[in-house]
Formats: C-alpha cells, sequence, structure tokens
C-alpha cells in the first residue's frame, strides 16, 4: 500500500492537514535509506528538508495547496542522474562522471522546483543512458520493485524503481529508444515520453541529441500530466525546443476523452511473433476495453518498422560517439592520474573510464560515420528513419491513436541478457519507432503475468498531441472507477 | 570516390575494430578488440538489412527537429558566466587541473 496513491492525494492530505511537507519527506528519506534496491545514487537530504519547510510555510501562509500557482507543492520527487544539478553531484550513471558536479540546472528541473517539487535525490540509470535493464550502471544494478531476481528495466530504471517502490511520489526518467516506457512498463507504473522538442533537454547529459527526451514516471497518468504541465514549453538553452508553450494536459485529463468513434490502430507489426502470450493477451483486452468504450480498433500497418531497430544502432551511436567526444578528461570528468605521454595518450587514459557497453556503442558509431562508410551507414539510416515517419504520418490519416505492446516480455531476470548485446538491442523494437519519428508516446499499466510481474500498454500520438494521448490514457487507467 | 561496400559478405577483422578504436580514442585490450570485433560482426550484419530498404529519392532525416516549425536559430547574446562563490568562473570548478584561467593538458606533441 503506497503512502500516497497520487499528487492529488498527498495535496488533499496536506489540506486537510492529515500531512506535512516536511514529516512526508522524512518519511521518503527513512524508506529510501531502509531500501535495497539501489535506486537512489544520490539522496539531497538537506535540500530536500529546506525545500520541504518552504513548502510548509507557503501552505501555512495560504492555508491551503495553490494548486495553480504550486502545482508539485511538496512534492517528492527523484530526478534521473543524467539531469544536471548546480552543485551536486550527477554522475550519469558513469565512473566517467563520478565525482561531477554541474555548474548548472537542468531547465526542466528548475521549473519543476519552482512548482514546489520536493528533491529527495539522483536515481541510478545505466551508463549514459545505453542500456534496458539498468544492469549498466557503473553504480551496480537497480533490483525489480517487487520482485528482486529480476531487472526494472532500463535506462531509467532507478525512476521507474523508485516509483514502484513508494520512494518518491514521481520521478524522472529520459527516453532515446525506450528508457522510460520500458522500465515504466516492467515496474507496473505509468511513464511518458513526450513529442520530441517539448521538454528542454538542457541540462540533460546528452546520448543522442535527435532521439532523447526528457518524461514523467509516477503511480498515475494524471501525475504525468501535472509534471508535464509544469516542466513543458519553449527553452531559448535548447535549440531543438518546440516554438510553444507549456502543455495543458492536466485540463485535458479532466475534461476527459470522449472514446466513442476514437480510432485506434493496431499495428501488425506490432505484435510480431516471439512476443510472451501473457503480454499479448493483456495488451489486447487492454484495446478490448477500448473497443467497449465505443473506440474503433483499426489494423493498420507500418511496413518500415521493421527497420527500426537497425536504424536506431545506427543512427542513435552514431550520435552518442560525437557526443561523448567531449569526455576526455580536461575540463571535467575523469582523469587518469601520472600519464606519461602525449595528448592522445592521456584522451585514451581518461577515456578508460567509460563501461563497455559505452565503448561498443561509441566504436559502433565511430564506424558508421567514418569516411567510405557513412553513406552507406549513417545516411542510409537517416533516409530509412524518414520512411519510419511517413509511415506513421501516414496511419495518423486515418486514425487517433495507435497502441500496442511496451516489450515483448515482462520483466527478465538479472543477468540473463548481458551476454548478447543483439538480443538486449531487440528488445526494444516497439519503443524505438516513436523516438526514431519524434512522436509522443507512453505506457500505463494494464495488468500482470503469471508471476506477478507487470505489463505496460504503449499508446501513441501525432506530434503534438500529447494532451490528447494522456487524456486516453487516463480514461482506460480510471476504467474501474464509476 | 565511391564508397566501401557494405561488408556483409566479409566478418569485420579486429584491425578495423583496432582502427576505429583509435579514431575514438579509446584503448582496447587484446580481450576488448576480440570481443568486440565479434560483437560488432553480429550487430552490423543485423543492421545490413537496411540495405534492402529503398531509399531512391528519400531524403536523409537527421532530426525531428527538421519538421518543427520556427527555426532552430536565435541571435548570439553574450551573458557572463556564471562564477562560484569564490570569484571563480563555475567552468573552471570541476577541472582537474587549472593554470590561471585555462585547463591545463600535456603536450599534444
Amino acid at each position: 500500500m503506497a503512502r500516497f496513491g497520487s499528487i492529488r492525494e498527498l495535496h488533499d492530505a496536506y489540506d486537510a492537514k492529515k500531512a506535512s511537507p516536511v514529516e512526508v519527506t522524512r518519511d521518503y528519506l527513512a524508506a529510501i535509506r531502509g531500501s535495497g534496491i539501489n535506486a537512489f545514487l544520490t539522496v539531497t537530504e538537506q535540500r530536500a528538508l529546506v525545500q520541504a519547510k518552504a513548502a510548509e510555510e507557503i501552505l501555512s501562509r495560504e492555508g491551503k495547496v495553490p494548486r495553480q500557482k504550486f502545482p508539485l507543492l511538496g512534492v517528492p520527487m527523484g530526478i534521473k542522474d543524467a539531469l544536471t544539478i548546480d552543485g551536486v553531484r550527477t554522475t550519469a550513471g558513469s565512473r566517467m562522471l563520478e565525482n561531477y558536479l554541474p555548474p548548472y540546472t537542468a531547465t526542466c528541473v528548475q521549473r519543476l522546483e519552482a512548482a514546489g517539487m520536493i528533491m529527495l535525490g539522483k536515481l541510478n540509470m545505466d551508463e549514459f543512458a545505453m542500456g534496458g535493464s539498468n544492469e549498466n550502471s557503473a553504480f551496480g544494478p537497480v533490483l525489480h520493485p517487487t520482485h528482486p531476481d529480476r531487472v526494472p528495466g532500463g535506462s531509467s530504471g532507478g525512476s521507474a524503481a523508485a516509483v514502484g517502490a513508494d520512494l518518491c511520489l514521481a520521478s524522472l526518467g529520459s527516453d532515446t529508444g525506450g528508457s522510460i516506457r520500458l522500465p515504466a512498463s516492467y515496474c507496473g507504473i505509468s511513464g511518458m515520453k513526450p513529442t520530441y522538442g517539448r521538454v528542454s533537454r538542457s541540462g540533460l547529459v546528452a546520448f543522442a541529441s535527435s532521439l532523447d527526451q526528457v518524461g514523467p514516471m509516477a503511480r498515475t497518468i494524471e501525475d504525468c500530466a501535472i509534471v508535464l504541465d509544469a516542466m513543458s514549453g519553449h527553452d531559448p538553452l535548447d535549440g531543438t525546443s518546440a516554438q510553444r508553450g507549456p502543455m495543458r494536459a492536466r485540463e485535458a485529463v479532466a475534461e476527459g476523452l470522449e472514446l466513442r468513434g476514437l480510432r485506434i490502430g493496431i499495428p501488425e507489426e506490432f505484435f510480431a511473433a516471439g512476443m510472451q502470450p501473457e503480454v499479448e493477451s493483456a495488451a489486447r483486452e487492454a484495446l478490448r476495453w477500448y473497443e467497449s468504450q465505443g473506440a474503433k480498433l483499426v489494423p493498420i500497418r507500418l511496413p518500415n518498422s521493421g527497420y527500426a531497430v537497425s536504424v536506431y544502432y545506427v543512427v542513435a551511436v552514431s550520435e552518442a560517439s560525437s557526443n561523448l567526444a567531449r569526455y576526455d578528461g580536461v575540463r571535467y570528468g575523469f582523469r587518469a592520474s601520472g600519464v606519461e605521454g602525449d595528448l592522445t595518450e592521456f584522451y585514451k587514459k581518461a577515456r578508460a573510464a567509460f563501461g563497455p557497453e559505452v565503448k561498443r556503442r561509441i566504436i559502433l558509431g565511430t564506424f558508421a560515420l567514418s569516411a567510405g562508410y557513412a553513406e552507406a551507414y549513417y545516411l542510409r539510416a537517416c533516409q530509412v528513419r524518414r520512411l519510419i515517419r511517413r509511415d506513421f504520418d501516414e496511419a495518423f490519416k486515418s486514425v487517433d491513436l495507435i497502441a500496442g505492446p511496451v516489450a515483448p516480455t515482462t520483466a527478465f531476470r538479472l543477468g540473463e541478457k548481458v551476454q548478447d548485446p543483439l538480443q538486449m538491442y531487440l528488445n526494444d523494437l516497439y519503443t524505438i519507432p516513436a523516438n526514431l519519428a519524434g512522436l509522443p508516446a507512453l505506457s500505463v499499466p494494464c495488468g500482470m503475468d503469471s508471476a506477478g510481474l507487470p505489463i505496460g500498454l504503449q499508446l501513441l500520438a501525432p506530434a503534438f498531441a500529447d494532451e490528447k494521448l494522456l487524456a486516453a490514457a487516463h480514461r482506460f487507467e480510471r476504467r474501474e472507477v464509476r | 570516390m565511391p564508397g566501401k561496400s557494405v561488408p556483409s559478405a566479409q566478418p569485420i577483422q579486429a584491425d578495423l575494430t583496432r582502427k576505429v578504436a583509435a579514431l575514438a580514442r579509446l584503448e582496447l585490450s587484446d580481450a576488448e578488440v576480440s570481443s568486440f570485433t565479434k560483437q560488432l560482426a553480429q550487430v552490423l550484419e543485423y543492421v545490413g538489412q537496411l540495405q534492402q530498404a529503398d531509399v531512391s529519392g528519400v531524403e536523409p532525416l537527421g532530426s525531428p527537429v527538421e519538421l518543427q516549425e520556427g527555426g532552430v536559430m536565435r541571435d548570439d547574446e553574450a551573458r557572463p558566466s556564471p562564477t562560484s562563490a569564490d570569484g571563480k568562473p563555475k567552468v573552471l570548478s570541476s577541472a582537474p587541473e587549472v593554470m590561471l584561467d585555462g585547463f591545463k593538458v600535456p603536450p599534444i606533441l
């Protein structure tokens, strides 16, 4: 039984004086101390208590939580360690940044703090966001919140597990090829990757700049909406930031979405062979619920989505090889001591701090961009990327949303897939397309398998239809509420 | 000059792994060269399927930002650099070795 089921419940408790921000914060901090799942890498106890006291002052002044002005007042959250906080250790899950203290705070985090959020700490992740199980962290794996022999998913494994284990009420993750949606699905919580450009990437340690997006992870879709409203909107510090204001997702969720006549596209390619049967049946049952509410399920095709994993493991690794060139030991990050030799030796010794998966992807990306190979690999992958985006544009001419599973299976066992990188990569086949196309996509819980492992339903929408997407997911989440 | 053909028929050699690692300023042990070469070959074989796609006349899509309205450019405006409590530029605070207001590195040659 979670302390609080949602932000709304927490705020109701604050209003009724049944709980106070400082009490609640101390409670979550104690839970983190007693937890063995390794979700948090850094706990910002002092900062959290200062923020909690400030929240109490606002509460006593206003009488009740001013939900419009401070929509996240007194809400304890965890932040993926890929997001910079001024003066607070930010590691991106890597030895390379083991003791790195950023000189600025990520825009999205600044906005959440301005909205009243209490930051409990920084959350464990796959190194430089490269991974799907949180087994690639330099600081140890994260354990699944309910099944400790299983992975929580990745790369936002800490962000998902922390919410799932009730160590915070909501968290921020990042999603480049599924890194919010997959762990959300495995851990039985909700998580969303917004339309590319809707949330600033300033302060997000870059993995693949054309794919990365920051997004919320929480117990409810409404909470995801509240967090997105607070942090979305144009940021001049991010050149890829869309020229739009913040979302109005909470409003859209509250207004409700008419499901009668809603056309939901079911891609043939999203129900490929090899899916765990219980995952498929849970997803199909969820879709039958939508149908029972008057939605139309429309079979569609995304003919080039079979290339998505290939495109991703060329494009993302190419961008990563470029983005990670900055880790040279000169201005920040790991620097080996007593290096004999020239600058090249110096760089090599500094870059020894990368873990194997990171090295693997840098090599792949360097290869794909190198003279003589760039046309055959990187350029061609970008061409196929446009085909994948066109498939979606075409599909959305005849459907409003697209649905399918998040992953082929539920959470697998620790150590099960580490030996085979390609196997691990194929796990992302349903989530990658949304990143390539820049479209909003989320995971909402839709059941469990016979081992009690959670299953997520994935919903996608056209670019900038984030609010509608959340409203549709909210209806499903609340389906048993009269 | 024609690009090199996709080496799907020829397995990736350790030599190429070493060359690419050098480009990326990564130092690999012999064991790493061996295991990476094998893994890379597997991945490259898989992504070789991209050669089957019909991309004639298709413009590469580098980023969804190209599909957004409004540009990505804005005017450069100089702003004061953040400083630490001691007045030094914050950007130097994480540097392992600083000299005056610069980052100290070994010689290039």
